[in-house]
């Protein structure tokens, strides 16, 4: 075995249990088996208030007298005193009376501004025809998606969502999130309660600010942005903050209060999270490595409730003059990334016979996050820091040499205040530095042929709650400029920004 | 003579009614909804009650209010408990429909109570507001005599003296019905209410 990577041994424990992943939005079923509303652990689903952190921390559970709550007796797969049995029995566990399931569908109208015109632009013979590729308006289908959620006894708690159709196509759909959650693992070490969690499986990192689970219509820019080289540069790096990971985490703390960490050991996947099956050896799910490498992320936060009474301080909602609330907190955390991009090519040996040459770039991520909220108004944001180190073929082709490496930075910044129990109102202000992009000319995220090396882009947005589970939700973006002409020097000529209004509606049960 | 004649007849029927405080009963069914409902005697002009010593608590369990339905009489104070691990608040947003007397008990511990006098009568609708779907209800009766129905809407409200009063049903989500009943020992009354 391999043992200059300590995590190779984490590939021996993945590759040896029985892959099961999760992570995404508001769970119907958890409304039904608990018979209380949306509202009890989401403010504007699916962001989620202090209980609901809580219930999620728990493992899907009550964080305490979970039993008290349940209006659907779960089933026994074991008579509790089974476990005095144990090995000689299978270990007494209980599964949800009644399936887990959730279910969500959304659908969006998009305006576009006039602007978008300005990519007709000549190309090909004169008299070929040129096709409208931006519509000004459109209505559109958005996401239909099952999730299930829910808790085997034991401290096991389990996810499974997945987009059954995108867009109206079936085809397009994709596991989100897969996972089995072994929570309060750190009982067996003598831990504190909550300590130390397991899970395994497919997730979203345990990011400071949720995409899969983001109340936006648009994705942070940040979360997307993935590192490509520009010409001078060989890096081709497709991973980005946003996608789904498959592995093992270990985390602890809470959400809610005081400290929360995690530490995550996940496939290398910089050619873009596609699945390859197996041609030469076989494998039960595909392989979604693309190199031997295991990439980590870990994050740490401390979450400073400021309530003066201890009491409430601690609690996991505090005590208001008119009822429990969010509590009044401030939220510090610093997040990194650290994955090895491998690429392949055909070289030469120094002796001129063929060979494989293997670029490892290692690659980086790094930011830090804050939280702070008071009441129902909520500020927070984010910066990261990317880097790939670039190797380039020598002239020879028979190794590398290392180029300049790919940078980029960027964050956001977001105000959501919620006016009234069923109206958030949305500031959002997004920024993204990259040479490379402007270079390049192009990017990811429709945010096509830059004018500078940065793009800003600001979000407002409105949403309504017409009823706990249904939600009309509204958002302007003031796009990064564009250009798509330069001048000799690289001057983008007649920047345009490619405004555009969305809205959104959607349901859950 | 013939007035002289009335009078004295009209006042030994009062006092007939008065002396007559023999104890009756009103009973009836409270029909075109379904549960419980609450069944009381109205305010009686120039009549008054000593005040109120039992104090009902009302649960809050399971995300669930405890009992559903509690009447007292006015004046009473009732204590609001919470036996829940997890906070939980009461409010309640009118008094009889008088959004004025709208008032927020805050927020307690587990095990703790709350205790609130309800001067004033008619409906309670008690709310939480960090569970907006539980929902319980203080109906404060006027006089002592009240009684909250059975499943069936079956009711007996007992040890009322004789004499002529006004009688309202209440249901919830349902129009209040009033309607004068004259009790001479056991006395019926019956409702239909509608939504
Ligand atoms: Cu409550």
């Amino acid at each position: 075995m391999d043992m200059r990577h300590p995590v190779s041994l984490f590939v021996v424990f993945v590759l040896t249990i029985i892959l099961l992943a999760g992570s995404s939005y508001a769970i119907p079923a958890f409304s039904r088996q608990y018979g209380t509303s949306c509202s009890t652990c989401h403010v504007d689903f699916p962001k989620l208030n202090d209980f609901g952190k809580a219930f999620k921390d728990a493992g899907f559970k009550f964080p305490k007298g979970d039993e008290d709550f349940i209006k659907v007796p779960p089933l026994m797969l074991g008579a509790p005193a089974q476990k005095d049995m144990w090995p000689h029995v299978i270990f007494p566990g209980t599964i949800p009376g009644m399936p887990q399931i959730g279910l969500r569908y959304n659908q969006f109208f998009q305006y576009t501004s006039g602007n978008a015109n300005n990519y007709y632009q000549p190309s090909g013979a004169p008299g070929t025809p040129l096709s409208p590729t931006i519509p000004r308006t459109d209505f559109e289908a958005g996401l239909f998606s099952i999730f299930m959620a829910g808790n085997f006894g034991s401290d096991i708690a389990f996810w499974v969502d997945d987009d059954i159709s995108v867009s109206g196509l079936n085809a397009n759909g994709a596991l989100g999130d897969g996972y089995l959650r072994f929570g309060n693992i750190g009982r067996f070490l003598k831990l504190p309660t909550d300590a130390l969690a397991l899970r395994v499986g497919q997730f979203e990192l345990d990011l400071p600010f949720t995409q899969a689970r983001s109340i936006n219509i648009s994705t942070y820019d940040i979360y997307t942005q993935a590192n490509i080289g520009s010409s001078s540069q060989n890096v081709n790096n497709q991973f980005s903050m946003a996608d789904a990971v498959q592995g093992v985490e270990f985390s602890g703390g809470h959400q809610y209060g005081g400290y929360h960490y995690s530490l995550a050991v996940v496939n290398q996947n910089t050619g873009g999270g596609t699945v390859s099956s197996a041609t030469n050896v076989s494998s039960p799910g595909g392989f979604f490595s693309d190199s031997n490498y295991k990439d980590i992320y870990g994050r740490f936060s401390y979450r400073f409730n400021l309530e003066k009474d201890p009491a409430s301080r601690h609690d996991v909602q505090a005590a208001g003059a008119t009822g429990p609330r969010d509590h009044t907190y401030l939220n510090l955390g610093t997040f990194f990334f650290k994955g090895r991009s491998v690429q392949r090519f055909n070289g030469l040996t120094s002796g001129g016979a063929a060979d494989v040459l293997t670029a490892r770039e290692p690659f980086y991520r790094f930011g830090g996050d804050f939280s702070f909220n008071y009441r129902t108004f909520n500020l927070f944001g984010l910066y990261m820091y990317g880097h790939d180190q670039d190797l380039l073929l020598n002239s020879g082709f028979t190794g590398f040499v290392s180029g300049t490496p790919a940078k980029f930075n960027g964050g956001f910044l977001e105000a959501d205040y919620l006016a009234l129990p069923w109206l958030m109102a949305i500031l959002r202000y997004d920024h993204v530095q990259s040479t490379a992009d402007f270079l390049n000319q192009a990017d990811s995220g429709n945010y096509y042929s830059p004018v500078g090396t940065t793009r800003d882009r600001v979000t407002p947005g409105v949403q309504f709650l017409i009823h706990a589970n249904i939600k009309a939700s509204f958002e302007y973006q003031f796009r990064p400029q564009q250009a798509l002409t330069y001048d000799a020097n690289g001057k983008a000529l007649n920047p345009f920004r490619t405004n555009t209004a969305t809205g959104a509606l959607e349901f859950v049960y | 003579m013939k007035r002289t004649l009335t009078m004295m007849m009209v006042m030994a029927v009062i006092a007939m009614m008065s002396l007559a405080a023999s104890a009756g009963t009103i009973s009836g069914k409270v029909s075109g909804v379904s549960g419980e409902s609450v069944v009381y005697v109205d305010a009686i002009a120039g009549k008054t009650f000593p005040a109120p010593t039992a104090k009902p608590v009302i649960d809050q369990k399971g995300l669930v209010f405890q009992p559903h339905i509690v009447v007292v009489e006015q004046g009473t104070t009732v204590e609001f408990l919470n036996s829940d691990k997890v906070a939980h608040n009461v409010f309640w947003p009118s008094v009889g429909g008088n959004k004025k007397l709208t008032h927020n008990l805050g927020t307690w511990p587990q095990g703790e109570k709350r205790p609130f006098k309800f001067d004033n009568a008619g409906a309670v609708p008690l709310l939480c507001n960090v569970h907006p779907e539980m929902a319980g209800y203080v109906v404060v009766s006027p006089t002592p005599y009240f009684a909250l129905t059975d499943k069936s809407g079956e009711y007996k409200i007992e040890n009322v003296p004789d004499g002529s009063y006004t009688v309202t049903a209440w249901h919830e989500g349902a129009k209040n019905q009033s309607k004068p009943v004259a009790v001479a020992g056991d006395s019926k009354a019956d409702f239909t209410l509608s939504k």
